[in-house]
């Protein structure tokens, strides 16, 4: 019988964001074993066939768990443990620490490391001196912007995106901007994130009577809220009858100060971060998921709005345009164009019921085909195995 | 309120002590020493360079260590509490009390300010306004007078970010020193009686600042900014207004000069406006070497969301460059439109591109005329010396 193949989802935390936990459980249905390494931020219950191999975040706990695997090692592949003590000498900038990461994985040794952040690819690298195939996902601002600011990690990245056996990208986009640090074109392949299908039918929706206007995220200068808001004092300047509620932007200084100086306090609502079932009712009950962003891989907080049948407005930053095709599945906009905002709110208010409803269904229907969770899973096992077969 | 000392003894309340490029407190400072004054600078923290500051600096101690040291440091400020101003400790503790500040806070502040309560002084002045919060009664405790100097940040930033943190502050006797009208204006708002707040501009040392040189013709026009990299300094629209003015053809250089979280901010809107090949960031300099800098640059930007004056166009206006500023607070009264540069509504990219271009296409005479009133208005307004003696006036006066 041919050998289960071994996976380690790398991202350092447990558990890792969302859409990495939706691949750890995706891949926890299929014929495979998942391994996870890094620090514990609390107990997950998994699949049986994903083994957590963590560590707590107290010296003790990390001085126990270094132990067993230094002892380990050193009885059972000594040469290996020498090798690698070899390879984290020359590269360690926190020798003890890094051993604590690293002495679990040659131990365990999977036969695909997939790791989800470029920037720790330095520190990761040395898992192809021992037949371990290593897979980088291409994410967000880790080589988005990034890359651009900090000159010594355009180094890194160039230096090592040539060891990579291959490259998870997120979108099309961020795979070319891959490439400008030397990833192999034949080398990437795009998979996209994908939801979980939903069981329960989505009603037909009823326009508010003010429009809601919402945006979901975190806040980082990255979302463009700023440029959003800028827009919202066009719309307010012009009469426009809107509310606009950002999930994730209270206690930021700088946008409750742009509602000061722009008299939005009464149309404009900074919330803190929700729970995600009220996040999604919170959009469900929207007229407009506008997405502002100046950078993103793809945002998964688009393809949930789509799948609850509210409209989108993204800017064209990163991958969404592969998402969004203006007019047809939702609208979009140039990135840092606060103006083009406010225009297209303007213009999304005038449709029709019938109109609206047809781009609903056509943003359903794209992520029917582009965007389940199934697909991704499969996309994602398929990598793994022709790497492992050295077809990538 | 009786002298305790023959001269003035003036606390000031800081986080650190002041950094040799932090010209205001230690101008202030010294000021106030040459007119005889006895100053105690009062700070959370020391380093070893600071060991030969110009005034006593007497240091809290550090309740942010180890459980052990924070324990150990509270049962000293308790015993010393009890054996060596226990009328000061309870005077505090009751007016905590009376403002309903719970035990346990109570207790917290009583333990904190027992290195300020020690002290015999006349004035005690926090450098800036959060200084004073959770500290209303310790001057009242000391039986000295209270002044609390607020700065931009602090004045419109920082409620935003802790409502209601000045709520007992306001309510107290306080003499406020606030850097312009508009901030007066704000504090006046707040219901802070008029002859309660007195605006002294920030001041520069107008002798190192000293314009040598002539308007210069440039191919390239050299735009420079000295700021924090911090979103109040609105760089990332000062970037798209750039950005304007590179698509119509126009050859410039911009020299960001300072440090600061959000350099990846602004790096990556520089690529995407497509102008990083024409921006350089110094990174932190010290003044001579900014002075250096602004030389090299014929118009100097300072296009913030939020400024309480702002140091740095005070110095620019003096070094002769053409200063183009945003109407932020109390950069309106920095600059004076028309006069001494020009002021631009703020969050308006397209508004300072447009304003940029037409200060380049004036002639020698009006850029000339422009400079040598600003570099006239700051050397009159803008020193160290008239600023000396409006805090004197401050403390005496009052």
């Amino acid at each position: 019988m041919k050998k289960a193949l071994k996976i380690a989802v790398y991202s350092g935390d447990i558990p890792s964001t969302t859409f990495i936990e939706r691949l750890i459980n995706g891949l926890s249905n299929e014929v495979c074993e998942i391994y996870l390494f890094g620090f514990r931020k609390r107990k997950v219950s998994y699949n049986k066939n994903v083994s957590v191999f963590a560590y707590r975040n107290t010296r003790i706990r990390k001085a126990i768990f270094l132990l067993k695997y230094s002892f380990l090692l050193f009885f059972f592949k000594s040469k290996e443990k020498q090798k690698l003590d070899l390879i984290l000498k020359k590269q360690s900038k926190n020798l003890l620490l890094d051993k604590v990461k690293s002495y679990p994985v040659l131990w365990h040794k999977p036969d695909v490391f997939h790791l989800q952040w470029a920037k720790g690819l330095a520190d990761w690298v040395w898992v192809k001196e021992f037949d371990i195939k290593l897979i980088l996902s291409l994410r967000g601002a880790h080589i988005n912007y990034s890359p651009i600011a900090d000159t010594a990690l355009a180094a890194m990245y160039r230096e090592n995106f040539p060891k990579v056996n291959a490259f998870h990208a997120v979108s099309k986009a961020i795979g070319l901007e891959a490439e400008k640090y030397g990833a192999a074109k034949e080398k990437i392949q795009v998979v996209y994130s994908g939801l979980p299908e939903v069981t329960v039918a989505i009603k037909n929706k009823k326009p508010n009577a003010v429009f809601q206007i919402i945006s979901v995220g975190r806040a980082h200068w990255k979302k463009g809220y700023t440029y959003a808001l800028d827009a919202c004092k066009i719309l307010k300047d012009n009469n426009v009858k809107f509310h606009y509620t950002i999930i994730g932007g209270a206690k930021d200084v700088e946008y409750a100060y742009q509602l000061h100086d722009l008299d939005l306090l009464d149309v404009v609502t900074l919330l803190d971060n929700v729970t995600y079932p009220k996040v999604q009712s919170l959009m469900q009950d929207s007229d407009l998921l506008l997405l502002p962003s100046v950078e993103e891989g793809i945002a998964n907080v688009v393809l949930e709005a789509m799948q609850h049948k509210t409209l989108v407005l993204t800017t064209n930053c990163g991958g969404m345009d592969e998402v969004i095709v203006d007019g047809v599945n939702g609208f979009i906009v140039p990135i840092r164009d606060s103006e083009a905002i406010a225009k297209k709110i303007q213009e999304i208010q005038t449709i029709d019921e019938a109109e609206r409803e047809a781009i609903c269904n056509k943003a359903l229907a794209h992520l029917e085909e582009k965007h389940q969770e199934q697909k991704m899973v499969s996309s994602m096992l398929a990598l793994y195995q022709r790497i492992q077969n050295n077809e990538a | 309120m009786k002298h305790k000392t023959e001269s003035l003894t003036i606390g000031i309340v800081l986080s650190t002590v002041p950094k040799y490029s932090e010209t205001f407190f230690r101008n202030k400072i010294k000021g106030l020493q040459d007119r005889g004054f006895r100053v105690i600078l009062f700070v959370d923290y020391v380093h070893v360079d600071d060991a030969d500051f110009s005034c006593k600096v007497v240091t809290g101690n550090n309740f942010n260590g180890s459980i052990f040291k924070t324990v150990w440091y509270s049962i000293l400020a308790l015993i010393t509490a009890f054996c060596m101003h226990p009328k000061r400790s309870f005077t505090l503790y009751a007016l905590n009390k009376k403002d309903g500040m719970s035990l346990k806070k109570n207790i917290r502040s009583v333990i904190l300010n027992q290195f300020l309560l020690k002290e015999q002084i006349d004035w005690l002045h926090f450098g800036f306004g959060m200084l004073a919060v959770t500290r209303e009664n310790v001057a009242a405790a000391m039986r000295a007078k209270m002044a609390v100097s607020f700065r931009g940040y602090d004045l419109y930033l920082s409620p935003l970010k802790h409502p209601g943190c000045y709520d007992v502050l306001f309510t107290k006797e306080v003499q406020y020193h606030v850097l312009s009208q508009e901030m007066k204006q704000a504090l006046e708002s707040l219901k802070i009686p008029s002859n309660k707040i007195q605006v002294i501009t920030p001041a520069i040392d107008t002798q190192f600042f000293k314009s040598n040189s002539q308007i210069q013709k440039q191919d390239c026009i050299q735009f420079a900014t000295v700021a924090r990299l911090h979103w109040k300094k609105g760089l990332e629209y000062t970037l798209e207004a750039l950005a304007l003015l590179k698509k119509e053809g126009l050859n410039f250089h911009y020299t960001i000069i300072g440090a600061g979280s959000e350099k990846e901010r602004l790096v990556f809107a520089a690529h995407q406006l497509g102008i990083l090949e024409t921006l350089s960031f110094t990174g932190k300099m010290p003044q001579t070497e900014v002075k250096k800098q602004l030389e090299k640059a014929s118009i100097y930007i300072q296009y913030s969301i939020q400024e309480g004056f702002c140091n740095a166009v005070l110095e620019a206006q003096a070094l002769g460059l053409l200063c183009v500023v945003s109407n932020a607070e109390g950069l309106a009264e920095n600059v004076l439109d028309g006069t001494t540069g020009w002021v631009v509504p703020k969050r308006k990219p397209e508004l300072l591109a447009s304003k940029l271009k037409s200060v380049i296409k004036l002639d020698d005479i009006e850029k000339t005329t422009i400079k040598e009133n600003a570099i006239a208005r700051v050397n009159k307004e803008f020193g160290l010396k008239k600023q000396q003696e409006e805090f004197v006036a401050f403390y005496t006066s009052n």
